[in-house]
């Protein structure tokens, strides 16, 4: 009973932790002076560590670091986990999300999604020798994702009767593909393009199913009840996009000069849920 | 404003069946292993008091290796490594099954068959040798002897050990979810990143944890208050 009690009082005390109140957000963060950022940091070419000067550069970081020039403040970039990305900002450790944000419904209940910034193509990868190449051949089988990505939710939705099996990373995914233990993989098409040229002439070479499974929009993550914060954000994506900013950021990280070679298919625009 | 904690949300419809289906593998799983961990505790038990020194050795080393690397690991290295030892079609044949969850039982079985069989071997060494050697005076042959006098007393030594590593086994169980075992930290954590309501998906997952534990633990104190002797 006494450690019943003890739990009880620990999970109350977080409670109401959490529920303390907090003044104007966009007010804060001009009088504290740094806009803190949360990011992956391990997720290229949207967030990761420069091998030469150790930073942390990319997609993500250019988009957060435009909000921050919109404060007229400093960036501060704080590198967090996938699992951790919610309860960091929730719990107020950082101010806003740029951390390969997919929106969906239930997460959208928790946190608010500023414009989308990105729009994520997601495809399945095959091994060659299976011949599959359609979607449709992927019904009922397995496929892995990474555990609480938005892919294993797409795939669970789009593929009839497909079984989903998740790994903690991108690379116990893509093992249980090439060791068959799967028939697919599915993930952002920029993991896939990468790991399709890396096997490209070894013994077990991958392809990508044309056809996307899905796309899903990205968007900076912020507090709920923040309103005013939430404004000049999109105000400023917005502005990006109009100015021809927001395509010039994404020319540099995935322009033909870059290993993509995307175009840019998409607008910041207002996700509609 | 949503709820601050809101366990509804996570108790309702998709989700709590998601908690139904992972609470159900992971006591399949449990129980699964711990019989297959007590069966072969015993098998290393008595093949370790064999005279002979080799299968000493070998339990040692068998021992030694499970208690020494990580769970974990040794899950990933049943998963990941062993199927490719094998040739291609068994290979394609265990993938068509539900290998994750045979793999994990399997390593999970044989790491804690390993903590088993010292709790097991401890409990015989603990009874003095001169039970042994009286019960033999009393014309009970090798098998008779362990029977009817030494195991009835060696069990009531390693039963609370025993009771331990249940406990562990039970909770270990959640390193499964590594190679994509549905058990019930991993659907918990797949309500977590569907719902983002973090604290109230592990709340459910400890509560459920916790419950089965002082269960375990409850069982054992009485299965050991009944076996205990009585004091003179």
């Amino acid at each position: 009973m006494k450690t019943l009690n003890v739990i009880l009082s620990a999970a109350a005390a977080c409670v109401l932790l959490a529920g303390a109140a907090q003044a104007d957000q966009l007010q804060d963060i001009k009088a504290r002076g740094k806009l803190v950022c949360g990011t992956l940091g391990t997720s290229q070419p949207f967030s990761y560590q420069d091998p030469k000067t150790r930073e942390i550069i990319g997609y993500d970081v250019a988009v957060c670091g435009a909000i921050a020039k919109s404060l007229g403040v400093p960036m501060e970039l704080k590198a967090i986990s996938v699992d951790a990305r919610i309860p960091e900002l929730t719990q107020g450790r950082v101010d806003i999300l740029a951390a390969n944000l997919g929106w969906t419904k239930a997460r959208s209940e928790q946190i608010d999604y500023s414009y989308s910034y990105f729009v994520s193509q997601q495809k399945i990868l095959v091994r060659r020798d299976s011949g599959i190449t359609t979607l449709e051949q992927l019904k009922g089988q397995k496929i892995s994702a990474v555990k609480g990505s938005s892919s294993e939710q797409g795939v669970k939705r789009e593929i009839p009767n497909a079984q989903t099996l998740t790994y903690q990373d991108g690379s116990a995914s893509f093992l249980a593909l090439q060791q068959g233990k799967v028939n697919g993989f599915c993930a952002s098409e920029l993991v896939l393009v990468k790991l399709k040229e890396q096997t490209d002439g070894s013994a077990n070479p991958v392809d990508i199913v044309k056809k996307s499974l899905f796309v899903e929009p990205w968007g900076l993550g912020i507090r709920k009840g923040e309103p005013a914060f939430l404004k000049h954000v999109n105000d400023t994506l917005v502005k990006m996009e109009q100015s021809g900013e927001a395509a010039r950021v994404f020319e540099e990280w995935f322009g033909p000069a870059t290993a993509y070679k995307l175009e840019r298919d998409f607008k910041i625009e207002e996700i509609k849920g | 404003m949503t709820p601050r904690f809101d366990l509804a949300t996570v108790l309702s419809g998709e989700y709590l069946a998601r908690y139904v289906t992972g609470f159900i593998t992971t006591m399949e799983l449990a129980v699964a292993a711990w019989i297959l961990a007590f069966l072969l505790a015993v098998l290393l038990t008595v093949v370790r008091m064999a005279p002979f020194k080799p299968a000493d050795w070998a339990v040692a080393a068998f021992v030694e290796y499970h208690r020494n690397v990580p769970l974990l690991i040794q899950i990933l290295l049943w998963y990941f490594g062993v199927p490719e030892l094998l040739p291609n079609s068994a290979r394609m044949w265990i993938n068509q099954q539900n290998s994750e969850f045979f793999f994990a039982l399997v390593a999970i079985g044989l790491c804690f068959s390993a903590y088993m069989s010292e709790d097991l071997r401890s409990g015989i060494r603990s009874i003095p040798g001169t039970q042994y050697e009286a019960a033999r005076a009393l014309a009970f042959g090798y098998f008779r002897s362990m029977y009817y006098v030494i195991l009835p007393q060696a069990l009531r030594v390693s039963g609370p050990p025993l009771i331990n590593q249940t406990l562990f086994l039970f909770k270990n169980t959640s390193l499964a979810m590594a190679i994509g075992v549905a058990e019930l930290t991993y659907q918990a954590k797949e309500i977590e990143s569907y719902t983002f309501k973090t604290f109230e998906a592990f709340f459910v997952a400890t509560a459920v944890y916790l419950t089965i534990s002082l269960g375990i633990m409850l069982l054992g104190d009485h299965a050991a208050r009944r076996s205990q002797i009585d004091a003179r």
